[in-house]
């Protein structure tokens, strides 16, 4: 549907606006003077005289704010106050670990989710339903810090997988192990909500005309439930999956924490709890531009998974 | 919506929710559960002998004892004593932030079905603030205003409260298409009127129904950022920021991160399996 396209890219617009204000304004109410920070100890007045007329702060709000916009498409987003280290390497450098967590947490957790819903909508009412979805419940009602605490307790009792930082690319000898149980604590916030998804579309399908005429015409069961049910009942899991990438954000920021994991959820929040504001912002502003992204894609997605979506214009 | 008169719907409908209710056992532990701890967190405080703030460094982090049901944590402080207080701190800010946001989101929702001009941009507004991830806006939040509990609140409202607006807009204009509505207009009464008697009087439930919903999610949010140092800082008995200090002595006192973890696990699971059920019943009831 292209118009739900078109809406969605109008929205981001605004959202991008938005979080690009949210940004702006956590620089302007930093306590000290930016200037006087960027310039450290050492710095004489006419250091940072120069740095404020760099930075525009002797002119008005806006020019200051279409400024700060420019800046950021050029990919400048400041100095972090506390190690002056520039925030945009910072953010490259935590963003490949970050998008490793979140990749290797729904690597297990959406297949097993997509099985589990499957299970209960062609048992609904029994007991591995019941099950399933008693699962799916209290791994939304669990805090995710207490899932990562019980496997870093978990794992330090039978010393088998490392229990902080990373190491390495996930794919490597070294990097594997690292990730396992970050991975774990965070995947399971996946779980519930895509098993439960998976379930109510699952059995609408399962009751729908082309799935009866696909076992009229005596295909076996396997295809009936994979071929012609799934097929249609995925749309909702992959938008549902897009939606669910919020939390997996709010997720991973608990997690990289527990395990001490380098990726922009634990920048952003060290930098919050140090005062580094260009820090937090730059980290903020890449988290909202990475949920954006992604939201638009699953956007794109939904169109590939469903032709009914792309016929009808 | 059915052609039954509107003052029916509710009152008939919710004793029927009421007997599904009763009929699911689940749902009946998870009542038990929530009552024990509300009980817990506001009649706890009241009958402990301990301060929650009381400072004992030669009783740190002792197990749990007959003076100290659940030990000590690493202030000296009594663990059951912080866990009550910090329970109560916990529902609190759900129950606030949650409040606040069905007071906004539900005025904005009304506005939007009432008001045929605000609809589109109030919603528009509304679909920019669903497409922020809650941990955004509490790690911006905190960023701007410093962490503490008004960033906590705002963070926690604006997050659930554009859900919100959606639902109470849905249900408002399924009841504006109502007959009634028309004719309290045609009478002369003044939109403020129409508003509370008639449109908010029967398009709450299933306001009601997501509220319950968000509320757990609302103390989910508070639990983390607590945990992360972004919420209420201590030495607040606030669960996730007992749960955070524990993490410190989670090899030598695990207990006192299990203890706060636990409970917040115990607030969140029959609030949504309430909530749960509640859906259920509407979705049944729906069909």
């Amino acid at each position: 549907m292209p118009g739900r396209l078109a809406h969605r890219l109008l929205v981001s617009i605004f959202v991008l606006l938005g979080v690009l204000l949210v940004g702006f304004l956590m620089l302007q109410v930093m306590p000290a003077d930016p200037a006087a920070a960027i310039a450290g100890a050492q710095g004489t007045d006419a250091e940072i005289e120069t740095i404020r007329r760099h930075l525009g702060l002797d002119k008005p709000v806006m020019v200051q704010f279409a400024l700060y916009l420019s800046r950021v498409v050029q990919g400048d987003l400041g100095q972090s106050i506390i190690n002056n280290a520039s925030v945009f390497t910072e953010i490259t450098r935590a963003a490949g670990p970050t998008l490793e967590l979140m990749c290797a947490a729904m690597i297990w957790s959406l297949p097993l989710g997509l099985s589990l819903g499957i299970t209960a909508a062609l048992r609904r009412g029994g007991i591995l339903d019941r099950v399933v979805m008693a699962i799916s419940v209290a791994g939304v009602s669990i805090p995710v810090f207490w899932v990562g605490l019980l496997l870093v307790q978990l794992a330090a009792s039978t010393r088998a997988f490392p229990i902080q930082g990373r190491g390495g690319a996930i794919w490597t000898i070294d990097g594997l192990p690292h990730v396992i149980l970050p991975a774990t604590a965070l995947g399971l916030i996946l779980l519930g909500p895509v098993a439960r998804m998976t379930r109510t579309t699952l059995s609408d399908a399962l009751n729908a005309d082309h799935v009866r005429t696909a076992r009229a015409k005596g295909a076996g069961p396997a295809r009936v439930v994979l071929g012609h049910a799934l097929r249609t009942a995925l749309l909702p899991i992959i938008t549902l999956v897009g939606l669910q990438v919020g939390a997996l954000m709010g997720g991973a920021v608990v997690t990289e924490t527990i395990f001490a994991w380098p990726g922009v959820g634990r920048l952003a929040v060290n930098a919050i709890t140090t005062g580094d504001y260009p820090m937090a912002q730059g980290a903020i502003l890449f988290l909202a531009l990475a949920f954006i992204v992604v939201n638009i894609a699953v956007d794109i997605l939904s169109e590939l998974a469903d032709p009914r979506l792309r016929s009808r214009t | 919506m059915t052609d039954l008169p509107a003052g029916e719907i509710p009152a008939g409908s919710s004793s029927r929710t009421w007997r599904r209710m009763r009929r699911n056992p689940a749902m009946a532990i998870g009542v038990t559960v929530l009552t024990a701890v509300v009980f817990f967190a506001l009649i706890g405080p009241m009958i402990s002998p301990y301060d929650p703030y009381d400072t004992a460094l030669r009783m740190r982090l002792k197990p749990p004892s007959a003076a100290h049901w659940l030990g000590t944590d690493s202030q000296g402080r009594d663990l059951a004593t912080r866990l009550m207080y910090g329970a109560r701190t916990t529902l609190m800010l759900g129950l606030a932030g949650v409040a606040f946001a069905a007071l906004t989101g539900g005025a904005i929702g009304l506005l939007a079905a009432f008001y045929k001009r605000l609809d589109n941009p109030l919603m528009r507004l509304i679909d920019v603030l669903l497409s922020f991830p809650s941990i955004l806006f509490g790690l911006s939040l905190a960023a701007m205003m410093g962490p503490g509990l008004h960033s906590l609140i705002l963070a926690i409202g604006l997050s659930i409260m554009p859900g919100i607006a959606r639902i109470s807009r849905g249900a408002a204009l399924s009841v504006m298409a109502q007959d009634f509505m028309d004719g309290g207009r045609v009478i002369g009464l003044p939109d403020v009127t129409l508003m509370r008697r008639y449109l908010l009087a029967n398009a709450y439930a299933p306001i009601l129904t997501y509220v319950t919903l968000a509320f757990g999610d609302a103390v989910l949010l508070a639990a983390a950022l607590g945990f992360l140092g972004l919420g209420l800082q201590p030495p607040t008995a606030e669960l996730g920021s007992i749960a955070a200090e524990g993490r410190s002595f989670l090899f030598i006192a695990p207990h006192v991160s299990f203890a706060a973890s636990a409970l917040i696990f115990l607030i969140v699971l029959p609030v949504n399996m309430l909530g749960d059920t509640l859906r259920d019943a509407a979705d049944r009831r729906a069909s």
